[in-house]
């Protein structure tokens, strides 16, 4: 089995990655939400805040919008309760079978049909329209990844080279950061 | 560090959720990979025992397609026989996995996060076990396709108007949804036990399930904003599935099903059921992987209200219908209501009423609520109980118009018997790898009721 479980490693390792900027590691989040907001000052939009759960300071000194998974959702949902009126009129109208003298057309008992078919579009493009905006799944990170992320550590990625580059491991440092990496 | 993290590691404090123990975000991923540790001898035991029981249930359904479906108990006029009892009972499980991860989750009702995990493993995998039954009844189940619309050259349609299609739309749109919300919910958590795994096999598993995830702000952003909307559409969902589950009796013209009340009925009946059989699966756990500080007895006595309340649901419609029967003009419908309680199926009636209507009271009394052993036997009774609601509905086919059929003739055979015991084995099956093999409870959003690490100011309990 061994060659099998080192395969699998080195297919979960992959190749190695060059990542340029600059990593800090936090523990306490008002001092991530502090350095967030001075780096959004100092004008780097581009950085990635890892969390083992989303804060909410850290969440305001990004100034994130809200997600635009909705839209795909009713874009879902329309099409969905579409499909499913269409799919029971053509049913009905193809084949037309009168069963105990009711209408071919029956308006209550396609509401069945069509509302569990927006549910469904909706929830399946909604699970879409996540992962796309999302970008999963992910088999290659644009920044360096620690496993503490997950656990209780935050980190913030700011993507920058040379003098920036100095500047950036300054404010980290500056902002209680307890570790910064340097990616040139 | 280490001082940094004890300074800060306070107790988990949220109303009267106040754990005996201290949590730490890596206390709590310690004790909740635990359970995802190399099996012991207890698991694998039951795993076999589950097993020989599903085995016995592949003997009987063999030899139900071997000699044909009448090596089940149906009998005209109980052509339904267990099975559609058995679907119900199954589909009226998993309703209380979205329940607790939808509906309370857009109610904000805090106590969810220690307990929805396993409420929706237990809805997937009751969905699962669920469209077993119709596909078992059919007798040939390799025909099962023929169930879902699709273009074919003799240009033949299921009829749309029929309930049993709706059924086929809304147990698919279930099984997909609740699927999706327990896939994605897993996603966080996942990537805790990726990053903590280290047997390749496990680990590769383990970043299949977590796609990857990085606990980016962007990925919160979105999953967060997709959750929401899953959230909102499950809700409506869980409550027409066992409406239109509840029509497939009522639109029938059937003394004793073709009632308005059914489906509510079978909605309040689906989240009693489907309550019980969550705590009857903490219990057991909570005990098992010593997590009693996370899955706390606060936590159980609001699960176990739930039970009341959904039971004095219940019990209110038996009495509906009954005060129905009584006021209504049919005397077809007054004649099957008493017949259900004193006739040939009157055991079943009383059992049903008992445990579902007259021993739930005994949760009006705390101690009882928290009281985990007399919590778990009540909650096994009620699950007795609800599967005999479904049977006391289905046995009323015996008693229909014509006098000349009410030669009662029907009991249970051994292959259904079989079948049955095989669906729980089935049910546990995958109950069994799920607890080993992915986070059963949710690492990520127990953490985020625990205190932010806050230098600055007093950390407080995230909203």
């Amino acid at each position: 089995m061994k060659p099998l479980y080192d395969l699998i490693e080195k297919l979960l390792k992959g190749p190695p990655a060059k990542y340029r900027g600059v990593m800090g590691i936090y523990y306490f989040v008002d001092d991530a939400a502090g350095a967030v907001r001075v780096l959004r000052q100092m004008g780097h939009k581009q950085m990635s805040v890892f969390s083992p759960v989303p804060h909410h300071d850290i969440e305001r000194a990004l100034e994130q919008g809200p997600s635009l998974v909705r839209w795909v959702t009713a874009v879902g949902g329309f099409l969905g309760a579409t499909g499913g009126f269409a799919l029971c009129f053509y049913s009905v109208t193809s084949y037309p079978l009168v069963v105990g003298g009711k209408e071919l057309i029956s308006l209550p008992p396609f509401v069945v049909l069509g509302y569990e078919s927006m549910i469904l579009c909706a929830g399946i493009s909604n699970l879409l329209g996540m992962l796309a905006l999302a970008r999963l799944p992910q088999v290659k990170t644009k920044a360096p990844y620690d496993p503490r992320f997950t656990e209780d550590r935050i980190g913030i990625w700011v993507p920058c080279t040379g003098d920036e580059a100095e500047k950036v491991k300054e404010t980290l440092r500056g902002h209680g950061a307890e570790e910064v990496h340097v990616h040139a | 560090m280490s001082e940094t993290l004890a300074a800060h590691a306070e107790p988990m404090r949220r109303g009267t959720q106040v754990p005996a123990e201290a949590i730490t975000q890596k206390s709590l991923n310690d004790d909740v990979l635990r359970m995802i540790s190399k099996p012991g001898k207890i698991w694998w035991a039951v795993l076999t025992l589950d097993l020989i029981i599903l085995t016995l249930g592949l003997i009987a359904e063999r030899n139900q397609i071997v000699h044909g479906i009448g090596s089940a108990g149906h009998t005209r006029p109980v052509m339904w026989a267990s099975y559609i009892v058995n679907f119900v009972f199954w589909v009226g499980i998993a309703h209380c996995g979205t329940l607790v991860s939808a509906i309370l989750f857009l109610f904000r009702s805090h106590f969810r996060r220690a307990v929805y995990r396993v409420a929706e493993a237990m809805t997937v995998f009751g969905v699962l076990t669920a469209g077993l039954f119709p596909l078992l009844h059919t007798g040939r189940p390799w025909f099962g396709y023929w169930l879902v619309p699709y273009p074919n050259q003799r240009n033949l349609w299921p009829n749309v108007r029929s309930p049993l299609e709706w059924d086929v739309f809304a147990v698919t749109t279930y099984l997909t949804i609740s699927s999706i919300f327990f896939i994605v919910g897993i996603i966080p958590d996942a990537a805790v036990a990726r990053d903590r795994a280290k047997h390749p096999v496990m680990k590769l598993i383990l970043t299949i399930f977590s796609f990857g995830w990085t606990g980016s702000n962007h990925q919160w952003k979105h999953f967060y904003g997709a959750y929401l909307y899953f959230a909102a559409l499950a809700t409506p969902l869980v409550l027409s599935v066992h409406s239109v589950v509840s029509w497939d009796f009522a639109m029938a013209q059937i003394p004793g099903w073709h009632s308005t009340i059914f489906a509510p009925y079978f909605v309040a009946g689906a989240i009693f059921s489907g309550v019980a059989m969550v705590i009857n699966l903490l219990i057991p756990i909570r005990k098992t992987f010593k997590l009693e500080h996370i899955v706390t007895l606060d936590h159980m006595e609001k699960l176990s209200k739930l039970v009341l309340l959904t039971s004095t649901i219940v019990a209110y419609s038996y009495l509906v219908e009954f005060f129905c029967a009584w006021y209504g003009p049919s005397k077809f419908e007054r004649d099957m209501f008493w017949w259900r309680a004193t006739g040939h199926f009157n055991w079943g009636f009383w059992i049903m009423f008992t445990c579902n209507a007259i021993l739930p009271l005994s949760l009006w009394f705390k101690p009882v609520r928290r009281n985990m052993p007399v919590l778990f036997v009540l909650c096994l009774f009620v699950n007795v109980g609800m599967w005999f609601e479904r049977f006391v509905i289905m046995t009323g086919l015996a008693r229909s118009f014509m006098p000349s059929m009410w030669d009662i003739n029907y009991r249970m055979s051994w292959t259904e018997a079989a079948i049955l015991a095989g669906s729980f084995a089935w049910f546990f099956l995958f109950f069994l790898i799920f607890v080993r093999l992915l986070p059963a409870f949710s690492i990520a959003e127990i953490k985020e009721t625990l205190p932010p690490p806050m230098r600055g100011r007093k950390a407080g309990a995230h909203a």
